[in-house]
């Protein structure tokens, strides 16, 4: 019997966003024991930096792991910031695509589904709410709510089970949720990996964790510098879409077309958008919402082959090179450190970036294998650490075509070395939704092999002046050992008594020195 | 006149007051030490035979590299003054055992001769003057020569058939008395005992001296001394190939390895006999084809300067056109008696 298009059509429905990343939280990043616990704490922490560095204080986030059973934890996560409204606290925690970052900013998170998803997971392996305290001033005044929600996948939103006031000592959010189908490892993929990158690119944060076992672990602040907050910067023409363009056109006030392209993209002149004019023949003068699909591709078309200036790059914040190596003493307490923070450069021609990169030599530098210390690289992007997926990653492609034999690095794979590389954009190119891997676009791919030859070029000059240090002292000690028996040889032969040594001794010694460190040597 | 043992001496003693002077004046002591590179090698036309260049090179008390090889110079030169003083002498592998004992030993002997060859250029003594002896013995003489080693005299006629074999320390033998009126030195101890056999010694009144291969030093300082204090011509006779003639050619100039001593071992007035290439045709000897390897060595003959001569010119290019090369002892195709009854007396008339 045929069926009737009707009927087929009785189950149709409408999916919300909650919905759909419950049957997808593999999107999310929730794939895997391991990897599902790292992304709720870099949701959580990535969440509370930036609200404690948009209030303009210093990070400090107290995480606490408690283990009920096996792979059932309770993860409690308190921020400093600046705390959540009481009206918003459910918008926050349980509706998905609920955010402030939008907009093209550097920033950590971006799509709005951290909290919400942390809490679905949470959720949907457990059935337990989410228990939320909440501190924040209101008209200067110090407030704070306990909340429980349960979020209503259906409807994309909270539920709130209890509310109450309660009384808090400073402004920020606590956070309780319980997990099933998680584990807590100490791999480079666990937690606990997590949170020590965390620190090196966040020398400004202080963490306080106590892990499964009740062990604490204090990270201390290694910096009071608050990185100042980033710029919100127009898109640059190369890097939009017609779709860009037309979305723009609907969601503009603007009145015509030409002001809205001169005003929500950088580097558009008046000029400029009466060459666009000329060559197109578009009316630039027309109402926005009156511009077609094929006018808008027209246009995109003819930005690729139009002469910008480069995108504004006073967007992009960089962590700096002081900060780079104040976070890596802090936590590797390295022998040696040097990092370098390149000039902003576009790729695709119009998206800005800034690769920074530092290295780390000895100490806790590098990764412990067996009894060895095996070369690690740290990714990063916009200070969150990659942990994943690092096998396709620009970063690593870049580090991995370096030829490490030139910078008296013999065997990378066996060097204590620690190489930390962060990219800086508004638009970091993620290989896919984990962003968890940088696309190898050929000017970021070119960026990060310059930027850690750079750094590589002043490990090599350290390790180069260690060994000459080395065999400074073994010198010292030839010469210690054989002018006093030489001399009293010659003195037999010469038939007198051995001479006075010491003035010269020291003078051979000086000499091999100034030798040794290609200074000129003072004859006699 | 001093002796050469006060000499050796007083050259040892002062290699140890430059360095103590050095240290007392507070100068960090260096020896300049000739070089003995190829490119410090030159042929000298007045003298005849090899002599060093004026490069010098350091051996610097403030170097790492040297300061250890001045040690072992200073070591080495007390051990030879002692044996010197003594009257005794030490062979090199000798030598290389009594520096485990140093504070600045060697690693393999060849350092220990390496740096004994230093210790003769820097003092412009052999190391026979300073005590020094080879492993191996020299060459055995046959013929009417008495010497004096110590106290004990020798004829060289009354030594056996094999003759008196020339010692190490041939330096310190005195020349007594001879009836000989010339020296045949032969390659080959083969050709020696026909020699003997066929009385030679009688019939040239020559003193017989095989050489077995290539002459040692003590063998070419004795040759130096009996053309030198007994003014005997001396004649070379070896096989007729590169190798017969550079032996001959070494005797007579000198070798390079040895520039800084060539003073005292080459013979430039010793004569090269045979077997030439002339004498291959001449005497229709039974040859051997060249070898690849005899071709490159007469090459490189025709380059070095101890060849300028166009006696000598004229015989390579000779070997290298009929491509052949004979034996001493291929002689004996007309007879064992043959090259003492005939080829001798025709070549050393030709010579003389």
């Amino acid at each position: 019997m045929e069926i009737q298009a009707g009927e087929l059509f009785e189950e149709f429905q409408e999916l919300t966003a909650s919905e759909f990343f419950r049957k997808n939280k593999q999107m999310l990043g929730f794939s895997g024991k391991i990897r599902s616990l790292t992304i709720v704490f870099h949701e959580l922490i990535t969440n509370s930096f930036d609200a404690a560095e948009e209030a303009g204080m210093l990070p400090e986030i107290k995480i606490d792991l408690k283990r009920l059973d096996k792979d059932h934890y309770i993860l409690r996560h308190t921020d400093n910031g600046p705390g959540i409204p009481e009206n918003f606290v459910t918008k926050v925690f349980c509706t998905m695509f609920a955010g402030s970052k939008f907009r093209n900013i550097q920033s950590r998170g971006q799509q709005g589904l951290g909290c919400s998803g942390c809490v679905l997971l949470s959720q949907m392996t457990t059935g337990k709410p989410a228990k939320i305290i909440s501190g924040y001033k209101e008209k200067g005044e110090l407030k704070g709510v306990q909340m429980t929600l349960k979020m209503d996948v259906k409807k994309n939103q909270g539920l709130v089970l209890d509310k109450k006031v309660v009384e808090v000592k400073h402004t920020g959010v606590c956070l309780e949720l319980h997990f099933k189908d998680v584990s807590y490892s100490l791999s480079e993929q666990g937690a606990f990996e997590y949170i020590r990158r965390t620190m090196i690119a966040n020398p400004h944060a202080k963490i306080v964790f106590r892990d499964p076992t009740g062990h604490k672990y204090i990270f201390k602040r290694a910096s009071d510098v608050i990185p100042p907050l980033p710029k919100e910067v127009l898109p640059h023409p190369r890097g939009v879409t017609a779709d860009d363009l037309i979305f723009m056109a609907k969601h503009t006030d603007k009145r015509r077309f030409r002001s809205l392209l001169t005003s929500s993209l950088s580097r558009m002149s008046t000029k400029r958008v009466n060459e666009i004019q000329k060559l197109t023949g578009i009316d630039l003068n027309k109402r926005p919402k009156d511009m077609k699909w094929e006018e808008a591709e027209q246009i995109v078309d003819l930005f690729a082959k139009m002469d910008f200036m480069a995108p504004p790059t006073s967007g992009l914040i960089p962590i700096g090179e002081a900060q780079i190596e104040k976070g890596i003493v802090g936590i590797l307490n390295p022998e040696f450190v040097s990092a370098i923070s390149r000039k902003p450069v576009t790729y695709r021609g119009g998206v800005a970036f800034i690769i920074e990169a530092g290295i780390a030599y000895g100490g806790d530098s590098g990764r412990m294998v067996g009894d060895q210390r095996k070369a690690e690289i740290m990714r990063f992007a916009n200070r969150v650490p990659l942990t994943f997926d690092q096998g396709s990653c620009a970063i690593t492609e870049g580090l991995k075509s370096i030829d490490w034999k030139r910078y008296g690095i013999r065997d990378m794979e066996s060097a204590p070395i620690t190489i930390f590389v962060n990219i800086v954009s508004t638009q970091v190119p993620y290989l896919s939704t984990g962003k968890q891997s940088v696309a190898p676009e050929p000017e970021i791919l070119h960026e990060v092999r310059q930027t850690a030859m750079t750094v590589a070029r002043k490990l090599q000059k350290y390790l180069r002046a260690k060994k000459a240090e080395k065999e400074e002292a073994m010198r010292s000690k030839i010469f210690e050992e054989y002018v006093p028996v030489i001399l009293k040889e010659a003195a037999l032969l010469a038939e007198t008594d051995v001479p006075e040594y010491q003035p010269v001794l020291a003078k051979v010694t000086r000499r091999a020195l100034a030798e040794l460190l290609g200074e000129p040597i003072d004859e006699d | 006149m001093k002796t050469r043992k006060e000499i050796t001496i007083n050259k040892l003693k002062g290699l140890g007051q430059t360095i103590v002077e050095d240290v007392t004046q507070n100068k960090v002591p260096s020896l300049n030490v000739p070089s003995r590179g190829t490119s410090n090698i030159v042929y000298d036309e007045n003298k005849r035979h090899y002599v060093l260049g004026e490069r010098y090179g350091k051996r610097s008390l403030g170097n790492v590299k040297q300061i250890k090889k001045i040690g072992q110079m200073v070591y080495m030169a007390n051990f030879c003054k002692q044996l010197v003083e003594r009257e005794k002498t030490a062979t090199l592998r000798e030598l290389y055992y009594v520096s485990e004992g140093w504070d600045v030993e060697f690693g393999t002997q060849d350092e220990s001769n390496i740096v004994g060859e230093d210790l003769e250029v820097t003092l412009g003594m052999t190391r026979e003057d300073l005590g020094l002896m080879p492993e191996e013995d020299g060459a055995s003489v046959y013929g009417d020569l008495t010497i004096k080693e110590d106290d004990l005299e020798i004829n060289a006629l009354r030594s056996g058939k094999s003759g008196y074999t020339i010692s190490p320390t041939i330096n310190e033998v005195e020349f007594v008395d001879h009836d000989v009126k010339r020296v045949i030195a032969v390659e080959t101890m083969g050709m020696f005992h026909r020699m003997v056999q066929e009385s030679a010694y009688k019939k040239f009144d020559t003193l017989i001296v095989g050489l077995k291969g290539q002459a040692a030093r003590a063998t070419r300082r004795f040759l130096k001394r009996v053309n030198d204090e007994l003014n005997l011509p001396v004649y070379i006779c070896n096989d007729g190939d590169p190798w017969g003639f550079h032996i001959a050619q070494v005797i007579i100039s000198g070798s390079a390895k040895l520039a800084h001593v060539n003073h005292d071992l080459a013979t430039p007035d010793a004569k090269f006999l045979g077997v030439t290439a002339s004498d291959i045709i001449n005497y229709d000897l039974p040859t051997d084809p060249l070898k690849d390897i005899d071709v490159l060595r007469l090459k490189e003959l025709l380059k070095d300067p101890r060849y300028r001569d166009e006696a000598w010119k004229t015989e390579i290019k000779k070997m290298l056109k009929i491509g052949k090369k004979a034996e001493q002892q291929s002689f004996s195709k007309y007879g064992l008696e043959y090259v003492v009854d005939t080829y001798f007396p025709e070549k050393l008339e030709k010579l003389e």
